[in-house]
């Protein structure tokens, strides 16, 4: 059974970066950033091409070490752990470029997603042993209960290599909230959406912080969608934090102008 | 909203039932009766090479790693079990059983480099050359193996029964095949077998699933070494005859085509490409000369036309052969 109650994500917690430098070979790709994500709180971050987001979101998931810093989810701090023990611990991802598992069908995918949370031990599993196959039933009825959040149930059975865009971003958000984690991180969701499915991602991505108290933290370009869709934007500019503010005061800000129109 | 469990989810997508999976084996317990002991000895082959395929097909299909061992791991489960025999007498099934984990160990050794992050031709080349390298083990290893000569394993027996005849070893076979793809089957539906398969599609996304992947490549690499291992035990029981030649590159091209012409990444196609592949030969027999010929053939046929295997056409046929990695 997977209960909510004892589901890592259960209990809010907030992401803290204080001063996370991260360094390949001369490149800074990152000087000093810190950011806070609250429980609830959509927080986008922009930036030139270059300017270390993507690079950001390896340094919180564990893909690559910090030159200097440090990063804490909750009490505890997460820099340094393993890709898959910081993913257990409750922060979840989508890739740029797309991060399903194309030759598995939709809801093996949302299933891969919850893969920390079916609790069967190896010889259960190879032994077919009843508590083995409850977990397994309980696990595809939860992957089938999130396909209907979103009202795709009927791709169910589905590949996901022949999904629309579309289809995939919406598939890809329910795996990385299937464990209910309290940080998401979304890199580049709109991106090749057409805008009507843009405006339908903004909401969800909105309803998913506010109902399930989800922290976000997502990277994108179209600016539009971000202004929408954020409660708060971080803009990055060769790898330091130029602007931390409302959307409103960003759309202000002298030194974003700069960094995005250059000097005049 | 909490995505809480929706007891009014809609039901299983139904279908005829798995259970006639079991109808299989049962059946099979009758076929002794209607071949001749040189058909028999044909069929307990097949067995055999079911595990050479299912096994290589979790590593090739399932884990997507081109590792090109198979061969070692068929080798080392059957000299395992042949020098058990031979030189110690040790109890048939427990012979089996260390031959099965000397081919598990072998494929958690090999799973080594995988783990240094060696991909794709690299780890091709690696595994092609261990498998060379205990080639020369098997020639070298005098002491144990007897050299190129190759070892005579004694006649099998299975709690006092002496299993003369090839219909008797075929009613140990059946059991412990059918039991290996049983597990193997459960394992891939699992979350274990949904793992590899995230690793095998996106690496980086498995990860961050919270997937430990090096331990998931290293119980993949391991499982298949077990199920080729245990291949080439019953390898030796029944051809009681065990040397280096048998397990070369000819020998693990032999593998790579069960896999591919059954269909990567299907238990099923393993199957079939096993019963495809070993048949051919002797059905062929009267055309000596053209033998080879046909085989190269049909496998070129096939994957023209069937580029995801034999199994293709089983799932065509019925949505149960359909690999699905989880279960209702």
């Amino acid at each position: 059974m997977i209960d909510p109650a004892t589901a890592s994500s259960s209990i809010a917690r907030q992401l803290t970066l204080t001063g996370v430098s991260v360094g390949f070979g001369g490149l800074k790709a990152l000087t000093g950033v810190s950011i806070d994500v609250r429980p609830g709180e959509v927080v986008a971050v922009i930036g030139p091409n270059g300017a270390g987001k993507t690079t950001l979101f390896n340094a919180i998931t564990g893909f690559v070490p910090l030159a200097a810093g440090r990063i804490t989810l909750g009490e505890e701090r997460i820099d340094g752990l393993y890709p898959h023990d910081i993913s257990a611990r409750g922060i979840r991802r989508t890739f740029q470029n797309g991060g399903l598992c194309g030759h598995l069908t939709v809801l093996e995918n949302i299933l891969a997603g919850l893969h920390s949370e079916v609790r069967s031990s190896i010889v259960g599993t190879v032994l077919g042993l009843p508590n083995a196959r409850r977990a397994e039933r309980e696990a595809v009825a939860r992957a089938r209960s999130l396909l209907s959040l979103l009202d795709i149930g009927r791709l169910e059975q589905q590949q996901a290599g022949t999904l629309s865009g579309g289809q995939q971003r919406m598939v890809e958000i329910l795996r990385a909230i299937a464990t209910n984690p309290p940080l998401l991180l979304l890199d580049e969701p709109a991106v090749g959406l057409a805008p009507p499915v843009r405006i339908q991602l903004i909401e969800i991505i909105r309803r998913l912080a506010k109902t399930q108290n989800i922290g976000v933290l997502l990277i994108e370009h179209a600016i539009e969608l971000v202004m929408g869709v954020s409660d708060r934007i971080v803009v990055l500019n060769y790898g330091e934090k130029i602007a931390d503010d409302a959307p409103a005061a960003i759309r202000s800000n002298k030194a974003v102008l700069e960094a995005y129109l250059g000097h005049g | 909203m909490q995505p809480s469990i929706d007891v009014t989810a809609p039901p299983t997508t139904g279908g005829p039932s798995r259970r006639i999976f079991w109808i299989i084996p049962l059946a099979l317990l009758g076929l002794p009766f209607f071949l001749n002991d040189y058909t028999q000895y044909i069929v307990n082959l097949i067995l055999v090479y079911v595990l050479v395929g299912v096994g290589f097909n979790i590593v090739l299909g399932n884990l997507g790693q081109l590792a090109f061992a198979n061969a070692a791991f068929y080798g080392i489960g059957a000299y395992a079990t042949a020098i058990l025999l031979y030189h110690y007498k040790v109890p048939l099934l427990l012979a089996i059983a260390a031959g099965s984990i000397a081919g598990g160990l072998a494929g958690a050794l090999v799973c080594l480099p995988v783990l240094r992050g060696i991909r794709s031709f690299y780890l091709a080349i690696i595994t092609l050359a261990f498998g060379e390298l205990m080639r020369w083990v098997y020639i070298n290893a005098e002491t144990w193996t007897l050299g190129s000569m190759g070892l005579h394993v004694p006649r099998p027996v299975l709690f006092g029964w002496v299993l003369a005849t090839e219909k008797q070893k075929f009613y140990l076979f059946l059991v412990i095949v059918t039991l290996i793809i049983a597990a193997t089957s459960n394992l891939l539906r699992s979350r274990v077998g949904r793992a590899f398969m995230a690793i095998r599609d996106n690496e980086l996304a498995a990860a961050s699933m919270g997937v430990p992947t090096a331990l998931y490549m290293v119980l993949a690499f391991a499982w298949s070494g077990f199920v080729v291992g245990t291949a080439g035990a019953l390898y030796a029981v029944l051809v009681r005859q065990v040397s280096p030649e048998a397990f070369n590159l000819l020998e693990l091209i032999v593998h790579f085509g069960i896999v591919v012409v059954g269909g990567l990444g299907s238990l099923a196609g393993s199957i079939v490409g096993a019963v495809a592949l070993t048949m051919a030969p002797e059905l062929l027999r009267d055309l000596p000369g053209y033998e080879e010929l046909m085989i190269a053939l049909m496998m070129i046929l096939v994957l023209l036309f069937l580029p995801g295997g034999l199994a293709t056409l089983l799932e065509r046929a019925t949505s149960l052969f359909r690999q699905t990695y989880y279960r209702d």
